[in-house]
């Protein structure tokens, strides 16, 4: 059963009006490795992570998350499923009139009543320490900066310990220094929590890195799936020609965490 | 084609309320109330709705009767301007004037503060964490509004009437003992609670069509800006047809 992909997507289709979003895409996301879905803006990457958190539900197709079918499963079953997953939102989805470390905790205020609240303040420590921004319980949430934000969101999509991580767009509005060092915390924590990541993102030159696995959808298809270096050697026209403007591969081991940029 | 356009669109909306309306109550029904939240909602709509309706009461109860006073002098009948203060204010002004400024304050505040949620993924991060908004965000308002509502439209009953009562002793020369004994007279116990019972319906449409402004709302400032626009004008409109439907019946 622990071998079994944690999410399962199965000839997927959406359809919003005329506009096609998702064309049958199916892959499986493997356990414990990271895998990057990439594809230019507006090509259906967020549908489809809204899809595996069951915000939306497809037209046709299968979307199985450890193993209940999203779009048919019952509001608890949802629900179970939900508290087994964190997810980092674009923009963090950070609730304005709580402290950053509020924000962190609320999941933990909410479904685990059997944590004290000096536990919670431990666990909630602990987190904030993971994504380098220790000290912050208390900083109000308008005050966070655009990166700050991005942490604060993580934090909070790890807190409960989850088994899947979803991010979505985790470099949109950051500047590139900013963006570095969150792919290079996203690549820390994958070592360090070993659960599956699932990372949505059209800024692929740093995500990459840190990607075991690549799906990318162009115009609501899955046109290439597989490890990092077999998408990105493929011949596949569409991804040469994304990949291709400002990618440099990685040399072997130059994905080591240690070796990213570090957090400034 | 336009003229029909608008109430087909009324009818569209209300569907999507009613709706809403009993996705909170499957929630509400199997969850325990928030205590704690609740009181804080209600601490905060009471103490932001209160300085506007004192003000508006006040000035109410002064311009009744100003009004009251000229219409009845040349029927010799001024002794009767604490009845008509008193059954304006108590069976429909007061109620009704509570309604509109917790409309316009903690009904505008709840709206767009779920709009900026909406637009800001908020709710669909509350979602994905596994807690249902409906109960999260609709249910702490909605109960503290209905804790403060009833207590806001007795305030604003004896705010419009001592005001009316000093305009008509202190500026109009009329008798106190007068003006006292006609108000109490001329209202029953049942008028005030009959107001409660408004307030109380006041209450639950100003929570539910704000909330759902908020919930339904289109991403963007644009968005936050209609659905608070809208939560103030459909609930006053609302407000004031239940109004005049419960007044029809009791006194009509």
């Amino acid at each position: 059963m622990d071998d079994e992909a944690p999410v399962r997507l199965v000839d997927v289709r959406k359809r919003f009006g005329d506009l096609v979003v998702l064309d049958g895409v199916s892959f499986d996301i493997p356990r414990g490795a990271t895998t990057a879905i990439i594809g230019p803006s507006g090509t259906g990457k967020s549908v489809l992570l809204k899809h595996i958190v069951g915000l939306i539900q497809p037209d046709a197709g299968q979307v199985v998350v450890f193993g209940t079918d999203m779009a048919h499963a019952g509001e608890r079953s949802v629900y179970a499923v939900r508290k087994r997953l964190g997810m980092l939102f674009q923009d963090g989805a950070l609730f304005d009139s709580l402290s950053a470390g509020e924000n962190i905790e609320f999941p933990l205020r909410q479904h685990h009543p059997e944590l004290s609240a000096a536990e919670r303040r431990d666990r909630v420590d602990e987190v904030l320490q993971m994504v380098e921004l220790p000290g912050l319980y208390d900083r109000p949430t308008p005050a966070l900066s655009g990166g700050q934000r991005k942490r604060v969101g993580l934090a909070r999509a790890i807190v409960t310990r989850p088994e899947l991580v979803l991010f979505d767009e985790p470099n949109s509005g950051l500047d590139p220094m900013t963006s570095d060092a969150i792919d290079a915390l996203i690549g820390h924590l994958k070592e360090t929590l070993g659960v599956t990541f699932v990372v949505i993102t059209h800024d692929i030159v740093g995500t990459i890195n840190v990607a075991d696995h690549i799906a990318m959808l162009y115009q609501g298809k899955l046109v290439a799936w597989g490890t990092r270096d077999e998408v990105t050697r493929a011949d596949h026209p569409i991804v040469r020609r994304f990949l291709g403007r400002n990618l440099v591969l990685p040399e072997p081991g130059s994905d080591d965490p240690a070796r990213l940029p570090k957090i400034g | 084609m336009m003229l029909l356009r608008v109430p087909l669109d009324g009818l569209q909306w209300l569907g999507g309320l009613a709706g809403f309306t009993l996705r909170w109550l499957r929630v509400a029904s199997r969850t325990r109330p928030p205590l704690a939240r609740t009181l804080e909602e209600a601490y905060r709509i009471g103490v932001q709705s209160l300085p506007v309706l004192l003000t508006i009461s006040v000035f109410v109860g002064t311009n009744l009767t100003l009004q009251g006073y000229n219409a009845f002098v040349p029927l010799g009948g001024q002794r009767l301007v604490g009845m008509f203060v008193a059954l304006a204010g108590v069976r429909e002004l007061a109620p009704l004037i509570a309604a509109a400024m917790v409309a316009s304050k903690a009904g505008t505040e709840m709206a767009s503060q779920i709009a900026v949620m909406r637009t800001r993924e908020q709710i669909d991060a509350l979602e994905v964490m596994a807690v249902n908004p409906y109960g999260h965000l609709v249910t702490p308002r909605l109960y503290g509004i209905l804790v403060v509502m009833p207590a806001l439209s007795l305030i604003s009953v004896f705010t419009t009437v001592a005001s009316s009562w000093a305009v008509a002793t202190w500026q109009l020369g009329l008798n106190s003992a007068t003006f006292l004994e006609f108000a109490r007279t001329s209202t029953r116990m049942s008028d005030l609670m009959t107001g409660e019972v408004k307030a109380l319906v006041f209450a639950v449409i100003i929570a539910l069509v704000s909330c759902y402004c908020g919930f339904e709302s289109e991403k963007g400032p644009a968005g936050v800006g209609k659905a608070t626009n809208r939560a103030v004008v459909v609930s006053c409109v609302m407000c004031v047809t239940f109004n005049y439907l419960v007044s029809q019946a009791l006194y009509g």
